[in-house]
């Protein structure tokens, strides 16, 4: 019996078991915000390419779709899909901009106060600049991804449809490197962001469907 | 001439209840007891379509995924393009769960409609009733509750091409199938006669 516990904990040291995660302290977390806010407050526009991960506990595979994304301060954003399917969505004021493989349609989300609360987190989300502790608890970690930050929505209505967001920080520069949405049910929606470039001249017209 | 008229109005009064989906086919014998549909047969694969939804003139994208889960069970379920479910059903033997649905869309009359919808995608096997036969096809005819389901397969590569499903009088549904391969369906379209539905979905998985 104890050879076995010696064989695991040999094989899995705690820091493997725990996914190297540690909480971070008072002073950490307000630096790691400070750096987060100076961050979001210099960037005018992001261009990035992403990959997204849909895992749901019943496939063989998660579902793997890829594309581009652009940013424009103060609020203008536009995924763009463009593998293995066509698609894009333009967040532009209180409109959705939609255009399904050459079907364009707009939502209008001035009505839904869950749409716009949406918006604004994946506006936010996408700047880094997501410290409402009034709509989220929101806890701190240092892991091996970089620094990770959990926000679990108060709002009972959103927890609904989302259990946690996770948004995995650049050690060095307070960049955005992964978002995770994990819904009540454990499936969760994973997206991994590469080649980002910041503060390059976006032009308006990329926001226009 | 009164008895004329009489005579024609009830030839046509008649001629339009008949079902339209067997008109021109000829009835032959049962060679088949069972009809199988073999595109969300297979428990190895995600059968991950895009899908485009047009209700009641409004557009609805998303990503449709099916699964063979069990041998008697199928998980359906529709997410926005971000991965965020539209809904969750699964389907075990005759039984239905609505494991998800969101809350705006969470009405009998949807839920129903796109219950049925999906059920009669996905069933597998059926005991057929009825066989037809008409130019290189082979049609056929199974009882499903109170309504009925017409399987066209072409008679050379045996492909599924269409599924109607029908009231005793009128067409409900119809579901096509565009595949290459009779174990998988590139393209599906579902499409309601008696509401504004159209479902169009389009394989992309690469596995």
């Amino acid at each position: 019996m104890h050879k076995l516990y010696f064989l695991v904990a040999i094989l899995f040291p705690p820091s493997v078991l725990s996914g190297q995660e540690i909480a971070m302290s008072v002073s950490e977390i307000a630096s790691f915000k400070e750096q987060v806010a100076v961050s979001s407050k210099s960037t005018t526009t992001i261009v990035s390419d992403f990959v997204q991960y849909k895992h749901m506990d019943f496939l063989a595979n998660d579902i793997e779709t890829s594309g581009k994304l652009a940013f424009k301060a103060p609020s203008l954003v536009k995924w763009e899909y463009t593998e293995p399917y066509q698609y894009s969505v333009i967040f532009k004021e209180d409109k959705l901009l939609i255009n399904d493989g050459g079907t364009k349609s707009d939502v209008d989300i001035g009505s839904s106060k869950m749409f716009k609360k949406l918006n604004e987190l994946i506006v936010d989300s996408v700047k880094g600049n997501m410290f409402d502790e009034d709509d989220f608890t929101i806890s701190y970690t240092k892991t091996s991804k970089g620094n990770k930050a959990t926000f679990k929505p108060r709002d009972k209505k959103i927890e609904g449809y989302i259990s946690s967001f996770e948004l995995f920080f650049n050690k060095k520069d307070g960049a955005v490197q992964e978002v995770k949405m994990i819904e009540p049910s454990t499936d969760f929606t994973r997206i991994v962001f590469s080649n980002r470039v910041l503060n390059s001249k976006v032009n308006d017209s990329v926001f226009n469907n | 001439m009164t008895r004329f008229l009489i005579i024609s109005l009830l030839l046509i009064v008649c001629n339009s209840c008949a079902l339209k989906t067997t008109e021109g086919l000829r009835a032959v014998e049962v060679t088949n007891a069972e009809v199988a549909n073999p595109y969300f047969s297979n428990t190895d694969i995600d059968y991950v379509y895009k899908a485009k939804i047009e209700i009641y003139g409004k557009y609805v994208g998303g990503i449709l995924i099916i699964k063979k889960v069990e041998e008697d069970s199928h998980r359906v379920v529709l997410t926005t393009e971000f991965g965020n479910k539209i809904f969750d059903f699964l389907y075990k033997g005759d039984s239905f769960t609505k494991n998800f649905v969101l809350e705006d869309l969470d009405k009998k009359i949807i839920v129903n409609t796109l219950q049925r919808d999906f059920k009669l995608l996905i069933s597998e096997r059926s005991k057929v009733e009825e066989q037809f036969a008409t130019k290189g096809q082979q049609i056929y005819k199974s009882k499903s509750n109170n309504r009925f389901n017409f399987y066209f397969f072409d008679e050379k590569s045996v492909i599924l091409k269409r599924i109607i499903q029908t009231s005793k009088r009128k067409e409900k549904v119809e579901i096509v199938f565009t595949s290459k391969r009779n174990d998988l369906a590139q393209k599906i379209r579902i499409n309601h006669s008696n509401i504004k539905l159209k479902i169009d979905l389009n394989y992309f998985n690469k596995n």
